[in-house]
């Protein structure tokens, strides 16, 4: 019991990262059709920003205001200059753009920050990459005998107010309801007299804004931050929107969550078998048995058309 | 002056004009029907009204020029439209479709309209919290419609609204929207392929051909004319 | 579009100039194994070890108008097989081949067949994750015994007798000092072939019945359905095929090295992504265009490889990347493909035909012939292939 419970506590806190990803990618993709590929790695260009605010003594939560203004804006530029052209011409011209996003804006952090982990005692002047929460060794609540790390905690606390936030303004403001709108049907949208541009550049800067805080939050439970940080985290996330339904918000949050615990009870009830190197084998195994028994996801509307 | 003026309209999809000299006149409440062919330019004309296309030459609705305006800008200056196909958000609910249709107005009685046009669509009141895509087509289209009454337009585009309805339910909704228009004044273009029914209703009828209008009149005139009979009513 | 010079198909202009491509083909191919230095031939050959692996890639977006992000796994699977196979058991490396192409084409069908059911995203996700998970597996503690884990594998190329061996055919070379560890240009003509293999199938699954009819329809795959093709089973066939081929470079990449690790660039993520570029850039859905892509992404990335070492960058341009900390290699790459999506979607294939017939023109024969263009989808890329993604 009290193992389960630390697998699940564990699972539950590195499943609310996921889950932030997952709910990006799932507002781009409800938005314009597209899988962002670059949304990790936009993430991570912001986390490296948060990191170097740190090195200049700015304190974390303001830092992390900026970080996520940056994803903001990085997002909403993206969309603008980069997307919205390219769309006109076809999926695959997206597709490709997000790639060479994904590899430019990670050759981007390593040509400024190197690519060794920082902080780096030899460079840096912080000890940790910073975090938001309580995170001594003796900051913990037990619950059960499980012991529940406050830093951890806080991260799910974070991410399930987030998304009651981000419900309360999909369900019930009229922004939410032009990004539901233009979801749902951008011809119609633009009719009634919604300025479709501009929620899709909003819908951009949002996801990123949102990628921002996982990244941030991921790197202060690793207490570093390093190129290859989100490469998983955006394999997990992908798995996660799949899972949840690539068009239900509330299911990217849900499959998040699962995917952490999934993976994290994998890992500790089965040491030998998946262990730490086949934790990621977990992230493809649900992706493909979804893809088998329920395209659509769990909570996604049925648009899947097969061939 | 006329509610909406379209002069030399020329408008197409990228290099290719569909539209190429394109005039008409819709008065302040009344109903206008465009009839034509497939593929003569009648959903082009609605769209390069609404904004959704580019286009050329000069639109004027109640004495501004909306030639060069945006969709949302055309919207909130009082043209409203129902697309072909009806167009509604299929995954959100009927309220919330309605909603959207209320975007561009910041008044605070928006809730009232909603309960209005409930009144006038009951169906839609019953089924308020049921996503749009569930809803038969009919209903789809009292959708559409109901949704493009909530922005409060002066003016009405109707996108061939009998498409794919059966002839009860086309019947229906025509009676909707001449009540509409002789009760409260809303003035309405609507393009049919439909011209029987839509000729009754409709005080003044275009017929448009390969993107020009080649012949206009009340609607008895042109029932009148027997070439014109033959080939757009069938009889 | 008024040409400098028109050429008629069949006429003995035509013939020469084909006269002269392929003698200028085969003279570079002869001169550079025998004569070139070492470094030259090299290059060359991690251009074939590229080439096919884009290739292979390629035909997959030909042919089902998807994209792999996991080919780097297919292509490990191929070094892995050779290293397997030669270190542990000791076969001759020419053997793993054929083995490498049938245990990739097994895992590509099993891993695509559930994403190639379903219209849009999911086999790029698929692909992304077999990829990401690819090293992993192969460091696996279970595995250990058989693939080295982390360490991976030793002598797992060829090793010929230490006495000097070589092969002449009247006077000529072609395979220089076979010894030891075997020589550069023997190296060069297995790369040479797989290239060649490679391409012959390409060829001939897009001319094949079923890939002519697939192609043809494949942005109407309710109509193909329709008409009674297994379309999940045929594009799983082709992924198949994309990836059996894909394992072929994979297996000279061990036999270059003489062993084979799990991080190696190709074999992780990075690969795949790199296997894309030089698809794109060369020209994406376009036989040809795998093989220029990679002929320029070798020679860019042998130029800027020491550029992380300011002093190497060209004076002219060391403003421009004398701040950053690594080789600005890649990045150049990230931004050369997102800008070709604006200005050539079609790569530089796709630039020349749009600009050739300015300089010079082929007329066919008839209609239906054929214009010796090599183009693999008939349709432009940029609004047909992947209308999926």
């Amino acid at each position: 019991m009290e193992r389960f419970l630390q697998y699940l506590f564990d699972g539950l806190s590195i499943g609310s990262v996921y889950a932030l990803l997952a709910l990006g990618l799932v507002i781009i993709y409800r938005g314009t059709g597209h899988l962002n590929f670059a949304q990790g790695e936009m993430a991570l260009f912001c986390t490296y920003v948060v990191y170097q605010l740190g090195e200049w003594g700015i304190p974390i939560g303001f830092a992390l205001v900026i970080g996520v203004a940056v994803g903001f804006a990085l997002g909403a530029v993206v969309e603008v200059t980069l997307v919205r052209p390219i769309s006109k011409k076809s999926p695959f011209a997206v597709f490709i753009v997000t790639i060479g996003l994904f590899q430019g804006l990670n050759w981007l952090d390593g040509a400024i920050w190197g690519d060794q982990i920082l902080p780096n005692s030899a460079v840096s002047k912080q000890a940790n990459f910073p975090t938001l929460f309580p995170s001594k060794d003796t900051d913990f609540v037990t619950i059960l005998g499980a012991a529940w790390r406050l830093k951890y905690l806080g991260v799910l606390v974070l991410v399930l107010v987030l998304t009651a936030v981000l419900f309360f303004v999909f369900n019930k403001t009229k922004l939410g309801l032009a990004m539901r709108a233009v979801a749902s049907n951008p011809e119609s949208a633009k009719l009634v007299g919604i300025r479709t541009n501009r929620v899709l550049m909003f819908s951009w800067g949002l996801a990123a804004a949102i990628g921002a805080l996982g990244g941030v939050v991921f790197a202060g439970i690793n207490n570093s931050v390093n190129l290859g940080l989100m490469f998983t985290v955006f394999i997990y996330s992908s798995a996660a929107a799949t899972l949840g339904g690539f068009d239900s918000p509330g299911g990217a949050v849900i499959g998040g969550l699962a995917i952490g615990v999934i993976e994290n009870m994998g890992a500790g009830y089965f040491p030998e078998w998946i262990g730490q190197e086949l934790k990621l084998g977990v992230a493809l195994f649900v992706i493909v048995v979804v893809l088998l028994v329920k395209p659509s996801g769990l909570f996604g509307t049925a648009k899947v058309e097969r061939v | 002056m006329s509610l909406l003026e379209v002069s030399t309209l020329r408008a197409g999809y990228g290099p290719v004009n569909v539209l190429v000299d394109l005039n008409l006149v819709v008065e302040e409440g009344e109903i206008v029907v465009i009839l034509g062919s497939n593929g003569a330019g009648k959903t082009t004309t609605m769209r390069a009204i609404s904004g959704m296309i580019a286009r050329s030459g000069s639109i004027t609705f109640a004495g501004q020029s909306i030639t060069k305006s945006s969709p949302d800008a055309i919207v909130r200056a009082g043209i409203a439209q129902v697309p072909q196909g009806r167009g509604t958000f299929p995954e959100l609910s009927v309220e919330d479709n309605l909603r959207a249709g209320a975007f561009v107005r910041n008044d605070d009685e928006i809730d009232e309209d909603l309960a209005h046009w409930f009144e006038v669509f009951p169906r839609l009141r019953e089924r308020r919290e049921q996503r749009a895509g569930s809803l038969s087509g009919g209903e789809q289209q009292m959708v559409a419609i109901a949704r493009a009454l909530m922005s409060r337009p002066k003016l009405l585009l109707c996108d061939e609204p009998s498409l794919g309805l059966a002839p009860l339910i086309t019947q229906e909704l025509f009676g909707i929207i001449a009540s509409l228009n002789r009760d409260k004044g809303l003035s309405v273009l609507l393009v049919e392929q439909n011209a029987n029914l839509a000729m009754k209703i409709a005080r003044r009828v275009y017929l448009i051909e390969t993107g020009r209008i080649v012949a206009s009149g009340s609607s008895d005139e042109l029932s009148a004319d027997d070439s014109i009979r033959k080939a757009y009513l069938g009889f | 579009m008024k040409s400098l010079v028109t050429i008629h198909e069949g006429r003995a202009a035509n013939w020469a100039l084909r006269l002269v491509a392929g003698a200028a083909v085969i003279g570079v191919m002869l001169w550079v194994p025998t004569h070139g230095s070492n470094p030259l031939i090299d290059q060359f050959t991690n251009a074939f070890v590229l080439m096919a692996a884009a290739m292979s890639l390629n035909l997959l977006l030909g042919y089902t108008g998807q994209i792999s992000l996991g080919h780097n796994a297919f292509f490990g699977i191929g070094a892995y097989a050779t290293g397997i196979i030669v270190s542990r058991w000791g076969w001759s490396p020419l053997v793993t081949f054929p083995i490498a192409f049938i245990v990739a084409f097994v895992i590509g069908v099993l891993v695509s067949l559930p994403a190639l059911r379903i219209k849009g995203i999911y086999l790029a996700l698929v692909t992304l994750a077999l990829g990401l998970v690819f090293p992993q597996f192969i460091k696996w503690r279970k595995l250990t015994w058989l693939t080295g884990g982390p360490r991976g594998l030793d002598n797992a190329g060829f090793n010929f007798s230490k006495k000097r061996r070589t092969y002449e055919i009247f006077g000529w070379n072609p395979f220089g000092d076979m010894r030891g560890q075997g020589a550069k240009p023997f190296y060069f003509w297995i790369a040479a072939g797989v290239v060649v293999i490679t391409y012959l199938v390409c060829r001939g699954v897009v001319k094949s019945r079923s890939g002519r009819s697939l192609i043809a329809i494949r942005d109407n795959e309710t109509a193909a359905a329709v008409m009674g093709v297994n379309l999940a089973g045929t594009k799983a066939m082709a992924f198949g095929i994309s990836a059996g081929l894909c394992a072929l470079p994979g297996c000279v990449s061990t036999i270059l090295t003489n062993n084979v690790v799990p991080d190696s660039t190709f074999l992780s993520i990075a690969g795949s992504i790199t296997f894309l570029i030089v698809m794109v850039i060369g020209g994406a859905g376009s036989l040809w265009g795998p093989i220029i892509g990679s002929g320029l992404y070798v020679f860019i990335t042998q130029k800027t490889g020491d550029w992380s070492d300011e002093k190497n960058i060209p004076a002219i341009i060391r403003p421009f990347f004398s701040w950053a900390k690594t080789s600005p290699g890649t990045g150049i790459f990230a931004v050369t493909l997102i800008a070709l999506m604006f200005v050539a979607p079609r790569g530089i294939v796709g630039v020349w035909h749009q600009h050739s017939p300015r300089l010079m023109r082929i007329v066919p024969r008839r209609a239906g012939t054929g214009t010796g263009t090599g183009t693999l989808v008939d349709t432009p890329v940029d609004d047909t292939v992947a209308g999926e993604l």
